[in-house]
């Protein structure tokens, strides 16, 4: 085969699940010996559409052929037998084993011993065991891991884990790699370690098609960039080129329109001091040794609206989560209305006022939608002793109604759907339906994370509506989005988080005509040497978003 | 290797003590450990649960003394095909069961469990239902009848070594490697190009056959069956020998088989409230000792000859 020729070719694929069309119509050619990397936005459809080639799912429409073979309908060991190999996002090592057997494992498949030559305890089993044993010995001194061969997987460094995973998939003999996030939640030196054993495999001839988010990582690594948005391809070139076009970066980081239909009353004036309602110091985050949130210190105050922003994997969302006390985390403080809420347990914190409308909704969806709107003020209602659970007190139910009426208001399709089930919802109702149930908990400060994920403009322009209105009856806000226009159309100040840091904070004023920003979700410009003039250019995109709001 | 050779020395020792009551027991550990190491195999090293696996058992004993009064089959070659029919029959209901996970596969198998017990019950012209079938003829070799415990130890415990080095081999073979990656990750196993679904049912068959195999010596030897052994509850011990064993553990199992059957003699006077003691058991290992009794208790012992060492890398 010429090097010419496409080694994979996706042609005109689409995946739906159910009513929700995941990816659209999306063609793109890898040829042999090629190192690309695929991106978009959260929920843009990366992660399905690598599952469609790694044979993990069944793509609605269209073809994918590896070396001119149909592949799109082979179960995923028939896609690996192939040539393809994949790793997965949380990298997976199989943590009983050593991390020799991690690698060996991967090239039993290929090795085809069967059943019975495995009964028997000498022949070809034994050579079998042999050559892996070799192989095993070769790739993980490739990955740099000869060291640590006899450990057990499990007390690998989260940067080592993603090394192994490589190594496992090429242990079965796969010319392509579809590596999923390899760079996420690693540290720098990692990701430099990564960056120059990945760019040895492609120039020993592997070709590597992988997905991430880091974007200085992909800047340094890839030869070329295909981007996704809402399931579509809608750009794919070399790197300086894809960066600067304006697609991507309306991808990243959400259209005008989304601003200029929200109203934005500001009840309390800017220059007013407010009551601190939410204050953390230094709050920290680790997950199995690798830091997703590094002493992150943020302010709330009364009657706010403050949105937190930043690329996909900057710790936005844990950040929410450490507040929620769902993650646990070490802060120097972290209080709510004047009290420590650095120990107490996720009810404790609902019951206190502070409510969380987590990512992707997580609505019950078998139960309808009064029972998911009463399941969110069990923990209100709790707060009356252990015995209103079996017998509400009257009070209790008068002011159930009332938020039931409450919330009604502010959504009356959930009215009209009360007895509908929630998974039954369509994607807009069903967000509308995950801030009700927050609200139902009678919230002082309501944080929630990526409301507009998967939403059509309209829809997420609604839903911005419905928080300035929130607002305005006193409501304070804390808000994650990955659409910093819509989220900074609507806020007061803003937090920017990058790698677990926040790299910018202000009002929402200076925040929206700050390069910073741009640089926080594509990376910093110098990184790939584009030209400063060009990426005065992005700021000036940015900063042509309206302005004439009251901030 | 040096452990089988072991293992085989002290048999033959205990033979020479002339205990009727030893060696009665070593029969019963060895029946035991048959149907315990095919679970072990699928549960313990592939990570697929079964809670039916007295079924096979049962299907195994059952279909020996049937093979050899129906069709007057020779005992041997009785236990032999029924152990093999077993074997098809596991890998159907393997083709069946696999697509579920978890609780539901859980449940599944408790549920064949179930079927198959009432089908030996029920099935009276076949099984001849509670009232059972008596009169099975006892293994022979050269025309000598095995009979007593003394005869039958050594049939027992061959079977039982051969059994546990075959399991030995497969899982220290590279098909063992590819059992343990399905056991942790079934989306991971596949994506390195194992057929998870083939390689289950592949341990399902030879968990079939192994306690099929059990079953059928059991019955030539006990020479009367009846549906009782092979309830439930009978699946519900194996998984605790399982358990004892540290699931992934071939000689584990063996301790753990040993362990549950000498636990059984004790709980004897309990009578059929002898559920309750496994139930407690079965929840305190799988909560303290998750890698087995024997080397749960072995670390707590290290842990109180030796204070934990502070700072020590």
């Amino acid at each position: 085969m010429t090097r010419a020729t496409p080694q994979l070719e996706v042609e005109s694929v689409g995946v739906r699940f159910g009513g929700l069309s995941a990816v659209s119509d999306v063609s793109f050619t890898v040829r042999r010996g090629e190192l690309l990397a695929l991106i978009g936005p959260n929920g843009a459809g990366k992660s399905t559409l690598l599952n469609a080639m790694a044979g993990a799912l069944a793509p609605t429409v269209g073809h994918i052929r590896f070396n001119g073979e149909p592949i799109e309908n082979l179960p995923p060991h028939r896609v690996n037998a192939i040539g393809i190999g994949r790793t997965f996002q949380s990298a997976e090592p199989f943590q009983h084993m050593s991390v020799r057997e991690n690698v060996m494992a991967g090239g039993v498949a290929a090795a085809k011993v069967g059943l019975l030559p495995s009964l028997i305890g000498w022949g070809r089993a034994r050579s079998v065991m042999g050559e892996l044993g070799r192989k095993a010995d070769d790739l993980l001194a490739q990955v740099g891991l000869t060291l640590r061969a006899d450990e057990p997987a499990s007390v690998l460094t989260a940067g080592q884990r993603r090394l192994l995973a490589i190594a496992r998939a090429l242990a079965t003999g796969a010319e392509l790699l579809l590596l999923d996030e390899p760079g996420a939640g690693l540290s720098e030196v990692e990701k430099q370690t990564l960056v120059a054993i990945i760019r040895t495999l492609s120039a020993a001839g592997k070709t590597v098609l992988f997905v991430e988010h880091d974007m200085a990582f992909v800047a340094q690594l890839s030869q070329r960039i295909i981007v996704l948005d809402h399931g579509i391809l809608i750009a794919d070139g070399r790197p300086d080129v894809v960066r600067s076009d304006p697609k991507v970066i309306e991808a990243y980081l959400g259209r005008r329109r989304a601003t200029v239909a929200t109203p934005l009353p500001s009840p309390v004036s800017a220059a007013a001091p407010r009551q601190a309602l939410l204050r953390v110091r230094n709050v920290r985050v680790e997950y199995g040794g690798q830091r997703a949130l590094d002493n992150v210190s943020l302010d709330v105050g009364d009657g706010e609206i403050v949105t937190l922003i930043g690329a996909n994997g900057a710790g936005k969302s844990t950040l929410l989560k450490a507040l929620a006390r769902t993650e646990s985390s070490i802060a120097d403080e972290m209080s709510f209305l004047g009290a420590s809420i650095g120990a107490v347990g996720p009810d404790q914190v609902v019951m206190r006022g502070l409510s969380l409308v987590p990512e992707g909704r997580a609505l019950f969806a078998s139960l309808s939608v009064i029972d998911n709107l009463l399941a969110g003020r069990y923990a209100k209602r709790r707060t009356a002793g252990i015995v209103s659970l079996l017998s509400a007190p009257k009070d209790e139910v008068l002011s159930t109604q009332e938020r039931l009426q409450a919330v009604y208001e502010l959504f009356p399709i959930l009215l009209e759907r009360r007895d509908q089930l929630a998974g039954t919802l369509s994607g807009g109702q069903g967000q509308m339906l995950a801030i009700a149930r927050a609200l139902m908990a009678a919230p002082r400060l309501l944080m929630l994370d990526e409301p507009s994920l998967g939403l059509a403009p309209q829809v997420v322009e609604e839903i911005m509506a419905c928080l300035g209105r929130l607002r305005s009856q006193g409501l304070t806000i804390l808000l994650v989005e990955q659409n910093a226009t819509a989220a900074l159309g609507i806020a007061d100040r803003g937090y920017v988080l990058a790698n677990g840091r926040v790299v910018k904070s202000g009002s929402a004023h200076e925040l929206r005509s700050d390069p910073a920003i741009t640089s926080a979700y594509l990376g910093a410009a110098n990184d790939i040497g584009v030209a400063p003039n060009e990426s005065a250019t992005h700021a000036r995109r940015v900063a042509a978003i309206p302005t004439d709001l009251p901030a | 290797m040096v452990r089988f050779l072991i293992l085989a020395l002290a048999l033959a020792g205990s033979l020479l003590l002339n205990s009727g009551y030893l060696t009665n027991l070593l029969v019963v550990i060895g029946l035991h450990t048959l149907p315990a190491i095919g679970l072990a195999l699928l549960m313990g090293y592939t990570g697929q649960i079964s809670l039916g696996h007295a079924a096979f058992y049962g299907l195994g004993a059952y279909g020996a003394a049937l093979l050899g009064r129906r069709l007057g089959l020779d005992p041997w070659l009785g236990i032999l095909l029924a152990a093999i029919i077993v074997a098809v029959i596991a890998r159907w209901i393997g083709a069946l069961v696999f697509r579920l996970k978890g609780h539901h596969l859980a449940m599944a198998t408790l549920a064949f469990g179930i079927i198959v017990h009432i089908g030996l019950v029920e099935l009276r012209d076949l099984t001849g239902g509670p009232n059972g079938l008596s009169g099975i003829a006892p293994l022979s070799v050269f025309g000598r009848k095995l009979v007593s415990d003394f005869a039958i130890l050594p049939v027992v415990w061959g079977a039982c070594l051969a059994i546990m080095a075959v399991a030995q081999n497969l899982v220290s073979s590279p098909l063992g490697l590819s059992m343990r990656a399905i056991a942790e990750n079934e989306r991971v196993a596949a994506s390195i190009g194992n057929d998870v679904g083939a390689i289950k049912r592949h341990i399902m068959m030879l968990s079939g056959f192994t306690a099929a195999l059990g079953g059928g010596l059991y019955a030539h030897y006990i020479g009367y069956l009846s549906p009782g052994p092979f309830d439930v509850g009978f699946s519900i011990r194996l998984l605790l020998m399982v358990a004892v064993g540290g699931f992934a553990n071939i000689w584990g199992v063996l301790f753990g088989v040993a362990f549950i059957t000498l636990i059984g003699e004790v709980l004897k006077p309990l009578g059929s409230y002898d559920v309750i003691a496994y139930g407690a058991l079965l929840i305190t290992v799988v909560i303290f000792f998750p890698r087995g009794l024997l080397e749960g208790l072995g670390g707590l012992f290290m842990n109180l000859r030796m204070p934990p060492m502070r700072g020590a890398k």
